[in-house]
């Protein structure tokens, strides 16, 4: 064998949009670059016949049928896209076992990064804390966040803003300032 | 739904060698370990044209993060030229076009196994270590699930009598690499077969890294900016490996990591384990420009 | 330059498999096609242990690495994880498999007959040194019965069953790509049943069988009765996308089913494998058998005996410890020498005080 295999075009838009949200949580608060607009992309990269979505994006839809995951109610679902976040989200969620935290949920939603009510991060992948605008929340999201969090119990949030995504594992600690 | 869409064009070979599916699955879960630092977190682990036990693990993580522009350094034993790291890096180019490199400096991706470069790791740069047992409690507790369930519980009480009647015996703490570490305050996880001496450098560090094992299907993460607290007694402090005052006899490199070389006369001497920064002190004594970046390391001493 | 070279390293792993292949001459299509001829039961035990039906392959591996079995495997198992999921065949049952050979230890007599098959049971194991002498060794011809025993025929299980001896299993509805695959999850414990009926499939023989005659021997707690072995074959069923079902092809399953008295009912343990392979199905059964309630740690307890003949897995991590290991090594020396030299200097401390 000589030539070495070439990446097809899927094969690199989901290996750069792995990528950003790779460091988006590894680094919370610290807004990456994805390779295309809204969160069609994060599907593409994450999800198939071995999930259980829940989408309640219409214009997502189509694509996630498509992937073969299996349609379910959000309780049960191991990856959520929503077209917007509502306080009583977050306990509605998956949020793991003692002895299976890996199995919170992944949630997917739109929001405005850069404006909007101020947060201030901290934890693993901050050094320090953080401040960083967001928009598009709805009051009482954060504090339902809050509420049902037990780590290492909880669920991992990507805010998607057109072709940026901000990532928050339930490892970090949010106050609204 | 016509047939195009159900199919796609044959390759030989998948770019990567992993197919997309498994991609998908190692994406998803590196996303919870990064999230729960220091928990195993169970994957598939698809087998690959290498033995168990020979880094697949790492390599299954490298596969699924590598593109074109990756620039991957692939090291065993702090060393580039060892066989497997070579036949690794052969690996990975092979099946990715990525172009590879000895110099940390210069690496997105550094596959290693049992060792840390000495250089400081930058934050866009990604360490996968390769990790024969990732089960800390193995010792005290060879069942894994009843070692998950010590773990859900964080009742690592086996693990503290286990380095408490080493003291007791020995005068210290008898494990020599693979030292269990605290995570984030939470989980403790083997950092890998890495030397007591590498540990520190996962302790708040600007780079994330992943380790995983391939043959016990577990990975687990430490983020940046992540707490690594190796487990000690507040009275018996951490000691890292006394090699703070070995000098390189190859490179006259001093204060690393080194290893030692009986010689026929009964006597040892010693080299420099990370043998590129071995190699680039060796072309600056002669005369080179070459770039060797800051070392966690200074006069043998962990500067945090 | 003091360290020795990238390439020096790449040159050695070359001609180290320019060597290992040296004595072996060309690997032809001829040598492919004899080995899977004249060794169908290797065969058939590689492609069990590489879970991947294809003797076409399994005989090109096997001639690819010189017969090093775990090599050969390896091979398989790795060609096999990059290749396309097209569908899944329907459940294949007991009573649908065209038998070649059907026995059972339990009672003389059983509902369908015995079939002795296939078999070297009762060979008298005399080495045909005549072949070294340069006479061929034809086997005689076989004398095929007046009437054919059955090809299909029910499983000793269901009749007991049927004779409230045992407790039927729970039927698995699982159907399709639900099915829980131990290729595409990990193995969790307790394992789903399918998982443990997968790994069993794909074990190690010499594994299985270490373990499974540790467990005959009595380090279990049950003594297996051979309810049923049987030797067949099992159409491979699939759904044509215009929605016609058809039999792609056959493949050869060997299965055992075991038994023994638990109260006043049968306990049952099970196994199957793709090719014919007795020793690890009647050993992998008895382990099946044992397996419930077994303390932990013990060698019938699933995890143990699950994860250790994992053939893959255990062979790899046998050879890695030929890695260069010296990082750890030094990292241990280094506390040994630290603590003898804590220990010499309380000694040396003590003394005075004498």
């Amino acid at each position: 064998m000589t030539a070495h295999p070439v990446p097809s075009e899927f094969e690199t838009r989901t290996n750069a949009t792995y990528d950003a949200l790779m460091w988006a949580l590894s680094r919370p608060g610290l807004i990456r670059a994805l390779p295309g607009q809204g969160p069609a992309q994060i599907v593409e990269a994450l999800i198939d016949r071995e999930c259980a979505v829940h989408c309640a994006d219409t214009d997502l839809a189509a694509l996630v049928a498509r992937t073969g995951a299996a349609p379910v109610a959000p309780e049960a679902a191991d990856h959520l896209f929503v077209s917007a976040l509502s306080p009583d989200l977050p306990g509605r969620l998956a949020l793991g076992s003692d002895l299976h935290p890996e199995h919170g949920a992944t949630l997917v939603a739109p929001a405005t990064l850069g404006q909007g009510a101020r947060l201030r991060l901290s934890g693993p992948g901050v050094d320090g804390t953080l401040e960083v605008a967001v928009g598009e929340v709805p009051d009482g999201f954060w504090t339902g966040r809050d509420r049902v969090l037990r780590y290492p119990l909880g669920f991992e949030l990507f805010l998607v803003d057109g072709d940026r995504v901000l990532g928050l594992p339930r490892s970090t600690r949010v106050e609204v300032l | 739904m016509t047939l195009q869409s159900l199919t796609r064009a044959w390759e030989p070979m998948s770019y990567g060698f992993l197919d997309a599916s498994a991609k998908r699955e190692i994406r998803r879960k590196m996303l919870k370990a990064i999230a729960v630092p220091g928990c195993q977190v169970p994957y598939a682990s698809r087998e690959v044209p290498m033995a168990r036990g020979w880094g697949t693990g790492g390599l299954q993580i490298s596969c699924t993060l590598i593109n074109p522009r990756t620039r991957i350094k692939v090291i065993d034993q702090g060393a580039d030229d060892s066989v497997n790291a070579a036949s690794i890096r052969k690996f990975l180019a092979r099946v990715s076009g990525a172009p590879t490199t000895n110099d940390a400096l210069e690496a997105d991706l550094i596959q290693s196994r049992h060792r840390v470069p000495e250089e400081v790791l930058r934050e866009d740069q990604v360490l996968v270590l390769q990790v024969p047992n990732p089960e800390p409690l193995r010792p005290v507790q060879p069942n894994m699930s009843i070692a998950r369930q010590m773990h859900a519980d964080a009742d690592y009480g086996r693990m503290w009598l286990q380095l408490y009647e080493q003291i007791v015996r020995s005068g210290r703490v008898m494990q020599g690499a693979s030292y269990p570490s605290l995570v984030n305050g939470r989980f403790v996880m083997t950092p890998s077969p890495i030397p007591r001496w590498d540990v520190p450098k996962l302790h708040m560090a600007r780079h994330l890294t992943i380790l995983s094992a391939g043959r016990e299907k577990r990975l687990h993460v430490v983020p940046p900016f992540t707490r690594v607290e190796p487990l000690v007694f507040d009275d018996v402090p951490y000691r890292v490996e006394d090699h703070g005052g070995l000098t390189c006899q190859r490179s006259g490199a001093r204060g690393y990591f080194m290893n030692e070389i009986p010689q026929d006369d009964g006597s040892s001497i010693h080299e420099v384990s990370d043998s590129d920064l071995g190699v680039k002190t060796i072309r600056r004594r002669e005369g080179e420009a070459v770039a060797i970046g800051a070392t966690w390391y200074e006069n043998g001493e962990m500067t945090s | 330059m003091a360290y020795v070279a990238t390439r020096g390293g790449e040159r050695a792993m070359e001609q180290s498999q320019r060597l290992f292949r040296a004595e072996m001459g060309a690997i032809t299509p001829e040598r492919v096609a004899e080995v899977r001829a004249a060794m169908p039961y290797l065969v058939d035990r590689v492609m069990g242990e590489a879970s991947l039906y294809d003797q076409d392959l399994a005989a090109l591996a096997l001639a690819q690495t010189g017969g090093e079995l775990y090599e050969a495997i390896l091979l398989l198992r790795a060609w096999r994880t990059t290749q396309p999921r097209l569908t899944v065949a329907d459940p294949v049952t007991q009573e649908g498999l065209f038998t070649h050979r059907r026995i059972s230890a339990a009672f003389k007599d059983i509902p369908g007959g015995q079939v002795l098959g296939p078999t070297l049971d009762y060979a008298h194991r005399i080495l045909a040194t005549e072949v070294l002498k340069g006479e061929t060794h034809v086997p005689a011809p076989v004398e095929p019965a007046s009437r054919p025993s059955p090809a299909r025929q029910p499983s000793v299980a269901a009749w007991q069953a049927d004779n409230d001896l045992l407790t039927a299993p729970e039927p698995d509805t699982a159907t399709g790509n639900d099915i829980p695959d131990v290729t595409r999850e990990p193995l969790m414990f307790p394992a789903d049943r399918a998982h443990t009926l997968q790994s069993l499939a794909r074990a190690e023989t010499g594994g299985v069988l270490a373990l499974g005659y540790a467990a005959q021997r009595g380090y279990g707690q049950a003594h297996p009765t051979v309810n049923e072995l049987r030797l067949a074959e099992a159409d491979v069923v699939v759904r044509h996308p215009r929605g016609t079902r058809f039999s792609a092809g056959r493949v050869k399953v060997s299965q055992a089913e075991v038994v023994s008295k638990q109260g006043e009912a049968l306990g049952l343990g099970f196994s199957a494998t793709l090719g014919w392979n007795e020793v690890k199905v009647i050993a992998a059964a008895t382990l099946d058998l044992n397996s419930n309630g077994a303390p932990k740690g013990s060698a019938t307890e699933e995890e143990f005996f699950l994860y250790h003949t994992e053939g893959v897995e255990s062979s790899g991590f046998c050879i890695h410890f030929k890695l260069p290991h010296y990082v750890t090594f030094q990292s241990s020396l280094d506390a040994m020498r630290d603590a003898k030299a804590k220990r010499a200097a309380r000694a040396r401390h003590a003394e005075p005080a004498e």
